[in-house]
């Protein structure tokens, strides 16, 4: 009896020690499994849509340089592909029809009036006083109430790459909202993440042009986002040129000098986006234009500006129609094919030799296929097979009587 | 039996006096073809082809220029749910640039088929009378006999030119309907066989006409009801003449469906070689006969299904679409019961039904019912409501594209109001078909009447 107890007692710490060692192996490997799943689904999920999320977040009319900078943005983005469902425009206030504009409905970004900015064709999705830091976060957060329309919410997915430019006045780690709320950078920061953990993005891109704009991004720290601005802490972002005509700044220099780049391009371009970063000329912004790379995986330099700015989809083109899926494995295949063609002949001996044993219903069956594909043309034989129906019928038809 | 054979001769001579009868249906066989012609080659565009009464899914002419050019184009006809017919009818009519001179032979053989369809019956109908000793110069009927009338309503009936002109497929399935009635009629079985096997092939419907074609071959053409010739055996006691005791050929019944089974494979290993490449036969018969027993398309046409099944539930519509479809089934076991000694009128009814309820009816339907019902006008002279009729069938083929236009091109009208031509429409083919049967009946029953008040004297 007292042999057994140790035994039993030794068997059942081992194999109590066993299911311990399991469990923690089992947890590792899950852990593992999840870190791998998250890890590898950003770069395994497919970038496919672009968004936008243009915001000008002052109100008044001497604030008219914000309100032109979002629209010549909103133009550029529109031009370059994005739709208007997947552009948010949010305008504070309305200077379009501002009764001080001295030219109605017309919002120009420069002196010489050539451009038209408020066109035919402007989507405001949230104008004037629904601009807010709540509404804001709500747009990027998704976390609205149900009667909010489509049109209003920011439908992304993991797969899409949005880009978000804010613009008005600004401060240390805080953005000026309608003259009485701010935007910290814990509230930007928090926002993103909670977009990451909703899989809401797959990559971000974050513009700001307002004074000392570098220090909001001072929170963030979410994989896969982006970060521009105009001007570092201590420094003020500066407007471009006065019109005296409409009696207000009607650009900033930042907006001025992006937009500037990107006039020169269409919609087929591959500029990158490191060299959109290093077109701002400190001396001409006079501000230091600062970007953070830090969270950001991929290379500047193979980035193209249209990954953000415009939208440019990879078409594959199929001859086949009318089905749902294309052969994405194609091309491998073929090379493959052509590889090893003595191996493929050695197996498909083989196969014959295996088809003898099968019955000989499908031995007849099969072998009659493969002489209607030895035919070529199978309209012929069924055109030969309707002709030879009116002489039977004859034939038969004759028998009968 | 050298009286029956008499009797046949005496009939066939009397038809051979209304010889003048045939070269009256020549001659207006050949106008109603060259009013045809002219109607085809017409330099203004008559845009039948695009009418919703001539062209539904199953029967439209663009839909098989698109079947055939995707086909050329190396993809299975049935993809895009354009093309729903049979793809020997690609085969046959897509290379085709003349296409309507084929519907106009077409129409021509079927209004030959119905004629030669309606001397059989008539010289049947004319034996079985002689034999009731019921048979008097009053029944000699006027210089076009039955047959005759009967291929030239089919030749000059407005739905039939329309649909011909329009380019509708409804001209050959038509061609095969008769086809299959004029083998039965003549006792031919692999004709018959053929027959129904391409009409089925090409619309489901004529399916059910096996049950007349299985009683033509097996009883003969229509006679009256056989207890009227065993009453007459009962009542002439040692007399010579030969019972014309009716006895089910099952032999002929036996041919029928060995030809049945060999055509039937046939066009199936046709239609597998020709749907080889790009498709299956599983695909096919899922277009074709799928999308027809299902209603895929609600687009409006001259029946009662569509408006139906676009207001009809989701969770509710397979078991309305069993309703409509055995709406037709149902009425065939006691018609064939009731009719079984009238096998072609039984066929004439069920066509007449199946075309009211079909998924996607159209003139043409309506034009080889019609055709069918000259035939027996012997026996259905006593027809009642047939000016009324006449004259609703007149007033809804003039209302219902009045309607049409109203709701589509104009947006002055609705949906209801075509829809309320439709069901008027259905409503007078109702009418016409219980009249038909009716008459019928009555005409059995006068027949009894005559034939027992002649054994009693």
């Amino acid at each position: 009896m007292r042999s057994k107890l140790p035994d039993a007692a030794s068997s059942r710490k081992m194999a109590a020690s066993s299911a311990v060692v399991a469990i923690l192996a089992s947890i590792w490997l899950c852990s593992s499994i999840a870190a791998d799943a998250s890890g590898s689904s950003s770069e395994t999920t497919m970038h496919t849509n672009n968004w936008a999320v243009l915001v000008c977040t002052s109100r008044f009319w001497f604030n008219y340089r914000h309100m032109a900078n979002t629209l010549s943005l909103y133009r550029t983005v529109k031009r370059l592909g994005i739709p208007d469902e997947r552009i948010i425009l949010m305008l504070a206030d309305d200077m379009a029809c501002n009764s001080r504009n001295k030219y109605p409905a017309q919002v120009f970004n420069n002196e010489n009036h050539w451009l038209n900015l408020y066109g035919d064709n402007v989507e405001v999705d949230y104008r004037g006083y629904e601009v807010t830091v709540e509404n804001f976060l709500r747009v990027l957060t998704g976390r609205h109430e149900s009667a909010v329309p489509r049109s209003k919410r920011l439908l992304s997915d993991e797969g899409s790459h949005i880009l978000l430019y804010m613009t008005g006045h600004g401060g240390d780690e805080f953005l000026k909202f309608q003259d009485s709320e701010e935007l910290q950078s814990h509230d930007l920061a928090d926002a993103v993440k909670q977009m990451k953990e909703k899989h809401r993005f797959k990559e971000l891109l974050i513009m700001v042009d307002t004074c000392q704009a570098a220090t909001l991004f001072n929170q963030l720290h979410s994989p896969g986002v982006l970060a521009i601005a105009s001007s570092m802490k201590g420094e003020n972002s500066y407007s471009h040129h006065l019109d005296s005509d409409v009696g207000v700044s009607v650009v900033d220099r930042f907006t001025f000098y992006t937009l500037a780049f990107f006039e020169r391009l269409n919609m087929y371009d591959n500029a990158s986006l490191s060299r959109l970063f290093n077109s701002y000329d400190p001396n001409l912004l006079m501000s230091n234009a600062y970007y953070r790379t830090d969270l950001y995986q991929p290379n500047l330099q193979e980035v193209p500006v249209t990954n953000f700015f415009g939208s440019v989809m990879e078409t594959v083109h199929t001859d086949s129609a009318y089905r749902a899926f294309p052969q994405k494995n194609t091309p491998r295949e073929t090379r493959i094919r052509t590889g090893n063609t003595a191996e493929d002949d050695s197996r498909r001996s083989i196969l014959t030799d295996m088809t003898k044993a099968e019955c000989p219903f499908t031995r007849i069956v099969s072998s009659l296929e493969s002489k209607m594909e030895t035919v070529g043309n199978l309209d012929s034989l069924v055109n030969y097979g309707l002709v030879m129906i009116l002489p039977v019928l004859v034939v038969s038809v004759w028998l009968s009587t | 039996m050298p009286t029956a054979n008499t009797e046949e001769e005496n009939s066939k001579s009397e038809l051979q006096k209304n010889h003048g009868g045939g070269g009256g249906f020549t001659r207006w066989a050949v106008v109603a073809v060259i009013f045809r012609l002219a109607l085809i080659y017409f330099p203004g565009n008559l845009n039948l082809s695009s009418r919703p009464e001539v062209s539904t899914p199953l029967t439209s002419i663009r839909r098989l220029a698109e079947g055939y050019w995707l086909k050329q184009s190396s993809m299975s006809p049935y993809a895009g749910s354009m093309y729903h017919g049979s793809p020997l009818l690609l085969s046959v009519l897509g290379p085709l640039t003349v296409k309507s001179l084929v519907f106009v032979l077409a129409d021509l053989i079927s209004s030959i088929l119905i004629r030669a369809t309606g001397r059989k019956l008539q010289i049947a109908y004319r034996k079985s009378l002689k034999s009731l000793n019921l048979l008097n110069k009053s029944t000699d009927s006027g210089a076009l006999s039955s047959g005759d009338i009967a291929a030239l309503v089919y030749l000059w009936n407005p739905f039939t030119i329309v649909a011909c002109v329009g380019l509708s497929t409804s001209p050959v399935e038509n061609l095969f309907t008769i086809l299959t009635l004029y083998g039965a009629a003549t006792g031919l079985a692999p004709l018959a066989a053929f027959g129904w096997v391409m009409a089925t092939h090409l619309s489901l419907y004529p399916a059910i006409l096996i049950i007349p074609v299985i009683l033509l071959l097996g009883y003969g053409p229509d006679a009256p009801p056989s207890k009227l010739f065993r009453s007459k055996e009962h009542g002439k006691v040692g007399d010579g003449k030969s019972s014309q005791e009716i006895i089910f050929s099952w032999r002929r019944v036996f041919h029928l469906l060995v030809w049945t089974s060999l055509w039937s494979v046939y066009v199936l290993v046709l239609c597998s070689i020709s749907v080889k490449q790009h498709g299956s036969l599983q695909e096919m018969f899922q277009r074709t006969y799928g999308f027809i027993l299902t209603v895929e398309d609600l687009s409006p046409n001259i029946g009662v299904l569509w408006y139906f099944f676009a207001e009809v539930f989701d969770f509710f519509r397979d078991f309305f679409l069993i309703v409509f479809h055995s709406n037709i089934l149902f009425m065939i076991l006691p018609l064939a019961i009731r009719l079984k000694h009238r096998p072609c009128f039984l066929a004439f009814v069920y066509i007449a039904i199946s075309s009211m309820l079909k998924s996607y009816p159209s003139v043409g339907d309506s034009a080889l019912y019609l055709g069918l019902l000259g035939l027996f006008l012997d026996e259905l002279a006593d027809m009642q409501f047939s000016f009324f009729l006449f004259c609703g069938y007149v007033g809804v083929s003039l209302l219902s594209p009045v309607m049409h236009n109203l709701w589509i091109w104009r947006g002055t009208g609705n949906a209801n109001f075509y829809y309320a031509t439709a069901m008027a429409y259905a409503c007078f083919q109702i009418v016409l078909v219980v009249e038909s049967v009716s008459s019928m009946l009555n005409h059995d029953r006068k027949l009894t009447k005559l034939s027992t008040s002649k054994l009693q004297k």
